[in-house]
């Protein structure tokens, strides 16, 4: 098979006119969307998907993959600016990505996150293109007992998160584990703590909780401290003596991060159901545990925002290995595609890409170029984006208020849910008063369901014992790599510390 | 979040249905009639689940079958109004009492949400328009499986209980099996899923023995013969899935399936549902139709007006019954 022919065959169908034209509103609508917190890409493929009746199949589906790793670009500036994730896969770039924001190191911060993107977006097609049939291997190995192991690899990096304030941080995470429980019980089909409510019986989404943890609860704290009395200072201080674009120092020191973030985040990407958002997550505590500088993480470290950048964009390329080899979405984004994939009679599955090359190479070669297209539009429209934390307090308090409401209710149109976002505002102040953590509340929310689940399916499959972990090779390779990972991480975290010599490679 | 819409139903009223379609031929008079529907008015088209569904592609194959063929004279409007498992959706229809331009989709979810949760409304209590088909499952097992038919599948069963994994708990993927299962005497524990793309994983890690699902979903895996379907619960089996036996056919017919169909509001006028019923007829006849059908391999089932509002009721209590066996609900 001839890769590089293939790939040409792609782009030269992708590059005619209409499709390049197609390609661009499907990134700036992915942009767009990404910007307004909870509305996702699945809702933004959602509005556009029938606007593409009609259409050349190609083009709308460049058009509509465009959508889905835009929303990766456009969703990490309110992380920065605002705190206010603008989607559920830039929740771990308000980690230190506001904190940069709020050294006056806003610009820098968003050309790194755009140049991040970029890369991890770009290594994740270039995997795509080289690897896909050994990575759909990947997505089909995984059961049970796999999903199970991820997410406990995933609940390792609340260790991470908890940080210092260890109590804090198990309360933390203990809350968001409560709330995973709510909801009809996947194996029984009781409903558990839902109260009658139908619009509980789905469970409580973490989308409006991090909305109002993260972004609410900043707002209100910043009133706590009198901020809106600075009058023109605006949410974040913006130095305008600091330079726009990032210094040396910040490329250098992130090299290795794109690297392992491109890599990490696309095999987690791969993965049915994991997704962009774990693989954030991951990403950013596995980046804090292994770089020399791990206990400024949350202080504004330019590696804390680059790794998870890099992770979520190159899992919305890996997300599309199960999409187009097997037929499987990962996520509810990629599902929207498939629908779109199965409106134009097209079925993928194992023999999609050989059936139809001119879409699925045309698809391919579309997403280098998309990729090209957002960092262009990302560079550009920084400039303006910085204006906007220029605008006095007073103006943008509200106007968060306002964008976080909207923004949860346009999820589901669920009234319960808007409420619950409002509720964890509250909540999310006085964690940030008392040193509480919302990430690890965030985080055991996301994996607790997702753990319950995957370990109820285990035991249902093996009839209860628990040596169906070790008799599968894919859950037993998991365990020894979440082993090396625990025992040699700080191993060889000390040996770098120690020989200062050392821990480049070691960090490499 | 989106997990898939819930699916079941029950049916296999094909000759019934034949025989009903003139049924409900109303008595409204020529000047009500021609009062509905009226050009100003926008019709509006609840979805009650999220784009790309299985509801939401029935829907808006509707209504561009009814665009091009200038079925309905105003202007149609579709919104997603998705949330609580399809409760959102209809209990914004079923707020809409009396009112003839509110209109809705129904799927699996519509009679097993009521079941679930505190909805206000009953799948009986809205103006019935049509069954228009029903959604049957495929039982599969992984393509690298010794398990080459239904027979051996059953025989093995007996001899050594297995796994079969399905979408949800309340609903058809876990009646079906169950239901198959006690007819063909052999033991299972029944797996359940988020989603379509979690079972099938699962099933391809071999972590599964098997599992149910609508055919549309894996049809592209048992092409490629990663997925060896075993047997299909419909009437009859839908083309792209040829060879494979009915459970009717090797003697396990359980008579149980996914209504999709069309729905107005409580009390909605006569004349709407009327208008309704007879441009359903001229819907399901149309080579779109056909093609909605076939490349989403449904079983084409239509029973009209207070037919359709019985098997909904029948549906619905057979449901019941099943899920309190096995303890599913209160």
């Amino acid at each position: 098979m001839d890769i590089f022919s293939d790939l040409m065959m792609g782009l030269s169908i992708a590059i005619s006119p209409i499709n390049l034209f197609y390609l661009l509103i499907g990134a700036i609508v992915g942009m767009i969307v990404g910007v307004i917190p909870g509305f996702g890409p699945s809702a933004g493929l959602a509005i556009l998907l029938p606007v593409t009746f009609g259409m050349d199949p190609i083009g709308a589906i460049m058009m509509l993959a465009a959508i889905y790793y835009g929303a990766m670009y456009g969703g990490t500036i309110t992380s920065i600016l605002l705190n206010t994730p603008g989607e559920s896969a830039t929740v771990a770039s308000t980690f230190d990505g506001f904190p940069l924001a709020k050294k006056g190191r806003a610009g820098p911060a968003l050309v790194m996150q755009a140049a991040a993107s970029f890369v991890g977006g770009t290594v994740g097609v270039i995997l795509i293109t080289i690897l896909a049939p050994l990575f759909a291997q990947v997505s089909r190995s995984f059961g049970p007992p796999e999903y199970f192991l991820l997410a406990v690899m995933g609940m390792l990096t609340l260790l991470v998160m908890i940080g210092t304030n260890w109590k804090f941080g198990v309360i933390s995470a203990l809350i968001g584990f409560a709330l995973g429980t709510v909801g009809v019980d996947l194996e029984t089909g009781q409903g558990r703590y839902t109260f009658g409510s139908a619009e509980l019986i789905g469970g409580i989404y973490f989308i409006p909780i991090a909305i109002g943890l993260f972004g609410l609860g900043e707002l209100f704290y910043a009133f706590y401290t009198g901020l809106h009395k600075t009058g023109t200072g605006g949410i974040v201080q913006y130095d305008k003596e600091e330079r726009f674009w990032p210094s040396i120092e910040d490329w250098v020191s992130t090299r290795f991060t794109m690297v392992r973030g491109s890599i990490l985040g696309f095999v987690v990407g791969v993965i049915p159901g994991a997704g962009a958002t774990i693989a954030s997550l991951m990403a950013y505590s596995t980046e804090r545990s292994i770089s020399k500088n791990g206990d400024n993480f949350g202080n504004g470290e330019m590696a804390g925002l680059v790794a998870p950048e890099t992770a979520n964009n190159a899992a919305s390329s890996g997300a599309m290995i199960p999409l187009l080899t097997l037929g499987i979405p990962g996520s509810a984004s990629t599902a929207v595609l498939l629908a779109a994939f199965l409106l134009w009679g097209l079925r993928p599955g194992p023999l999609f890409m050989e059936q139809n090359p001119e879409l699925a190479w045309g698809l391919i070669a579309s997403m280098y170029l998309g990729n090209m297209v957002l960092l262009v539009i990302s560079i550009f429209a920084i400039p303006l984006f910085v204006q906007m934390i220029k605008v006095p307090y007073r103006v943008l308090g509200p106007s968060v208020v306002v964008v976080c409401a909207l923004g949860t209710f346009s999820v589901h149109a669920s009234f319960i849910e808007t409420y619950l976002m409002f509720a964890a505002g509250m909540v999310g102040f006085f964690m940030r008063l008392y040193g509480f953590s919302p990430a690890a509340l965030v985080l055991a929310l996301v994996l607790g369901p997702l753990a319950e689940e995957a370990l109820r399916q285990t035991m249902t499959i093996s009839r209860g014992s628990f040596g169906i972990f070790i008799e599968r090779t894919p859950s037993l390779s998991i365990i020894c790599v979440t082993i090396a990972l625990v025992v040699l991480l700080p191993l060889l975290n000390r040996f770098g510390n120690t020989s200062a010599g050392e821990s480049e490679k070691a960090g490499s | 979040m989106d997990k898939t819409e819930t699916k079941f139903g029950r049916g296999l009223l094909g000759a019934v249905a034949a025989a009903v379609v003139a049924a409900p031929l109303a008595v409204a008079t020529p000047a009500i009639a021609q009062d509905y529907p009226s050009a100003d008015e926008t019709l509006d088209w609840t979805i009650a689940f999220g784009p790309g569904g299985g509801n939401d592609i029935m829907a808006r194959s509707i209504i561009e079958i009814l665009n091009k063929y200038d079925l309905y004279p105003g202007e149609i409007s579709a919104e997603n109004r998705a949330g609580g498992s399809g409760a959102v959706g209809w209990g914004y229809l079923y707020a809409q009492d009396g009112n003839g331009y509110g209109i809705s989709t129904t799927s699996g979810s519509f009679v097993t949400t009521p079941l679930q949760a505190d909805t206000p409304w009953q799948p009986e209590d809205f103006t019935p328009v049509a069954l228009l088909a029903t959604d049957d499952l495929v039982l599969v097992v992984n393509g690298e499986s010794d398990i080459q038919n239904i027979d051996q599948f059953i025989a093995n069963a007996k001899e050594n209980p297995i796994t079969i994994g399905g979408t949800g708990s309340v609903n058809v993927d876990f009646i079906v099996p169950t239901l198959f299962a006690k007819r063909a005497g052999f033991e299972f524990d029944y797996v359940s899923f988020n989603s379509m793309s979690e079972q099938t994983t699962a099933l391809l890690s071999n972590a599964l023995d098997a599992m149910v699902g609508n055919p549309g979903e894996i049809l592209g895996l048992i092409d490629s013969g990663d997925l060896r379907p075993m047997v299909f619960s419909g009437t009859s089996t839908p083309a792209a899935l040829e060879g494979v036996p009915t459970m009717g056919d090797i003697g396990y017919d359980i008579g149980v399936s996914m209504p999709r169909g069309l729905i107005l509001p409580p009390n909605a006028p006569e004349e709407a549902q009327t208008f309704w019923i007879e441009t359903m007829k001229k819907v399901v006849e149309t080579p779109e139709w056909d093609e909605y059908i076939s490349s989403n391999t449904l079983t084409p089932t239509v029973l009209y007006g207070d037919e359709f509002r019985t098997f909904l009721g029948n549906t619905k209590n057979g449901f019941e019954t099943v899920l309190r066996e096995v303890g599913a609900i209160e």
